[in-house]
């Protein structure tokens, strides 16, 4: 299977939390759960470059991220893509990501229903985002994929 | 001074290490990090994972691995456990899905959030 495989871009058209795997510069593993976009045959993966997986896919740009339909329970394929990331804080593109996640994960029946169900913690919401602001820039960790495999 | 943070105390996610929704380790290896799909028993509060026995690449004895723990898919739905630790082969644990080759995580660090309860708490760092 390749990557540019439709069933592989399919499922990650449709996923929506990818988790990636880094290694640290001492070759020591980490993984964690971000939103992401496709985007013209990569991955880009939404975070701040203060984060331990933008740090670590700077120190060692190997990445494995895994992608399943989380709300198709009879579809219980997951995909792992193996890649070479690059982080980015150019404007340009955050904005690129930046609207093309509140479509995917806000501008929808699923995401209105959810912010509506939580409107008490806006505030919180927008402080807990000011935080990360102030520790650093929003970046894009791009994958470039390698490999495709379902397992 | 104040902060938000997304931290929760991880007895309070105990429900994901019964229910398991999602749950994935990531260990190393020459070619890079590997995310590999697991099964997980939590039992007696002993981590066990099982890796498919057809995975192509699995923890050795003594590595260290990162389980992952979560769900959600919507902002305010987000919850995880991570839990790091040093994997060693074990049996397979009673009423365990077949299929699967086993190891029990000592953990060395775990930590958890949960997006839905955000909250001040005070800036001690």
């Amino acid at each position: 299977m390749t990557v540019d495989d439709p069933a592989v871009r399919e499922m990650i058209r449709r996923a929506m939390v990818a988790r990636i795997a880094t290694l640290s510069g001492g070759g020591r593993p980490s993984i964690t759960s971000l939103y992401f976009i496709p985007m013209n045959g990569h991955v880009w993966l939404g975070t701040a470059d203060w984060t331990l997986a933008a740090r670590e896919a700077r120190a060692d740009p190997r990445v494995s991220v895994l992608f399943q339909l989380e709300h198709n329970s009879g579809d219980r394929r997951i995909l792992r893509i193996s890649g070479q990331a690059t982080v980015t804080t150019d404007e340009e593109i955050q904005k690129a990501y930046r609207w093309r996640v509140a479509l995917k994960y806000i501008l929808n029946p699923g995401g209105i229903a959810n912010y509506a169900t939580h409107w008490r913690q806006y505030r919180l919401m927008d402080q807990y985002h000011a935080q990360s602001a102030e520790k650093g820039k929003g970046c894009v960790i791009d994958v470039t994929p390698e490999l495709a495999e379902y397992i | 001074m104040k902060r938000v943070t997304r931290d929760i105390d991880p007895e309070s996610a105990h429900d994901l290490l019964e229910r398991v929704p999602r749950a994935c380790i990531a260990f190393a290896r020459e070619e890079g990090p590997i995310a590999q799909p697991v099964a997980l028993i939590w039992r007696d509060g002993r981590y066990q994972v099982g890796v498919p026995s057809a995975a192509a690449r699995r923890p050795d004895a003594g590595d260290e691995v990162v389980l992952l723990v979560d769900e959600g898919r919507y902002f305010f739905d987000l919850r995880a456990i991570y839990i790091r630790g040093l994997a060693e082969p074990v049996d397979a644990p009673e009423a365990a899905p077949e299929g699967h080759t086993w190891y029990e995580i000592t953990p060395t660090r775990t930590v958890a959030w949960d997006y839905g309860s955000l909250r001040e708490v005070d800036d001690d760092r």
